[in-house]
């Protein structure tokens, strides 16, 4: 059967220790200031009642994605199992996908003048292992696999949490599930006053 | 609620500042040849002395302006995957059919213009305004297509794009007429009567500008909490001076007030408010671009 690739990301389990952010520059070679998954941090109240809110983002992976509909040159695919990807060779670097992509995340690589984003280490799930944010979370809050397959953790992810995406209302329908994610992270601009 | 943001990654530019200048030298190349077509295909006979610049310029700036894109491309040397990977759904892809055909179409009209074959000339003409049109009009596609953005996702973009255009290449053909007039002819006499007509059309496009640019912000901020947000930073934020004083006060409504008072009817006023109509107009174009890309959307 077809496979269809989604991460999911349990935020009552993560820690915002940013090893995820670090891990990823490490395996894929990710310039200077420019990041394909991050920890969105949020503090919430007043003390004596203050708590720390976290949102790892990363790329979504949606099913209908805005970056594939508005590439000139058919150099953002994608692939049957569902992972988005750009094909480094055909890219021109217009950055059109860019300012597309309703969660702003791709990143332009001054070197070689194209752009990338993250591909869930497909290095790594071509040889049957985890993505490098997935395998490294201390906390264990990050689930990876095929949500066609009955029996895999991220189907069982999916099943038993209360789920919810990033931007619904785009219609990208984005494969990136948060289990307890916090709305006022989500919001565009962070916090509402 | 009391929440603060304390960690986050700041957006990398995605479309700067040369994409304006891009959509500014478009938008004054289809002005323009819309304007030089007034005489071989709609018979105007007072807009001659515009035609044969108006084409000049059409093809001129439309050869110049995709040189912006080059700049802005991270990989130019991979220009010609745009002719050979084609994705029929973005809208950059029709753009590079249409940057090829259209200054071909409009060399041709010039060509039968200056041999003087009205009827040839006439007939490039009614080819040449769709192109013209749609060449302008899918740079506000572009914008309309990407979604993310909300001040850019508006079905009005291309239309708002098209009028600024219009109003840019006339304020063009202003100045085109004066240095024509002072520089190149015999009496240095320059066409007042031309002037003055070219500002009457102004006041009536500037008018429609101003309209669609209303209802923009309205529906922006009646809208959902981006469109919103959009209006908070045009008007207060970083936009703030840009939009309000520079493009919308300066750059429309004091030319508007200027062409509509009679006694104001001299070369010299026409000449500097044409000036200040092109760089409120190239302001406009910049808002857009970098205003819209500017506001975080993560």
């Amino acid at each position: 059967m077809k496979k269809r690739y989604a991460i999911g990301i349990d935020l009552n389990k993560c820690i915002g220790c940013h090893t995820c952010e670090i891990v990823c520059k490490l395996e894929n070679k990710v310039p200077i200031s420019v990041w394909r998954i991050w920890i969105k941090e949020g503090l919430k109240g007043k003390y004596p009642l203050v708590r720390k809110v976290f949102l790892p983002v990363l790329c979504n992976h949606c099913e209908n994605p805005t970056c594939v509909t508005v590439c000139p040159v058919k150099a953002s695919i994608k692939r049957e199992d569902g992972i988005v990807i750009v094909d480094p060779h055909r890219c021109i670097g217009c950055r059109y996908c860019m300012a597309a992509c309703p969660y702003g995340m791709r990143h332009v690589n001054p070197l070689l003048g194209i752009v990338q984003k993250c591909d869930f280490c497909l290095h790594r799930i071509e040889n049957n292992s985890k993505p490098a944010c997935v395998a490294s979370c201390p906390a264990k809050a990050f689930v990876f696999g095929d949500l066609n397959d009955k029996n895999s953790e991220i189907y069982k992810f999916v099943i038993e949490n209360n789920i919810s995406v990033l931007k619904e209302d785009t219609g990208n329908l984005p494969q990136a599930f948060y289990a307890g994610l916090d709305f006022t992270l989500a919001d565009k601009k962070g916090m509402p006053e | 609620m009391d929440t603060m943001l304390i960690y986050n990654v700041p957006m990398q530019e995605t479309f700067g500042v040369w994409i304006a200048v891009y959509f500014y030298l478009t938008g004054l190349s289809a002005g323009s040849f819309i304007l030089s077509t007034l005489r071989y295909v709609f018979g105007f006979e007072q807009f001659k002395p515009l035609a044969k610049p108006g084409v000049v310029l059409a093809a001129l700036l439309l050869i110049l302006a995709p040189m912006a894109l080059l700049i802005h491309s991270g990989q130019p040397m991979r220009a010609w995957h745009l002719f050979v990977f084609i994705n029929p759904s973005s809208p950059l892809s029709w753009g590079s059919f249409l940057l090829t055909i259209y200054p071909i179409i409009s060399v041709i009209y010039g060509y039968f213009m200056f041999k003087e074959n009205k009827k040839w000339a006439k007939i490039m003409g009614i080819i040449g305004i769709p192109s013209a049109i749609a060449v302008h009009g899918y740079t506000g596609f572009v914008l309309s297509v990407a979604k993310a953005r909300a001040l850019w996702a508006t079905p009005i973009m291309p239309l708002l794009f098209l009028i600024s255009a219009i109003i840019s290449g006339i304020a063009m053909m202003m100045i085109v007429n004066v240095i024509q007039g002072y520089f190149f002819t015999k009496e240095r006499k320059i066409n007042t009567d031309l002037l003055f007509i070219l500002g009457k059309m102004l006041i009536w496009i500037i008018i429609f500008d101003l309209f669609l640019v209303f209802c923009d912000i309205i529906a922006h901020y009646t809208g959902h909490k981006e469109g919103i947000e959009v209006v908070k930073h045009m008007f207060t934020g970083t936009f703030g001076f840009l939009f309000l004083f520079a493009e919308v006060l300066v750059g429309k409504v004091v030319p508007l007030v200027v062409f509509s008072v009679p006694k104001w009817r001299k070369t010299s006023i026409y000449l500097i408010m044409a000036i200040i109509i092109m760089i409120g107009i190239f302001i406009m174009r910049y808002n857009v671009v970098v205003g819209g890309e500017h506001i975080p959307i993560v």
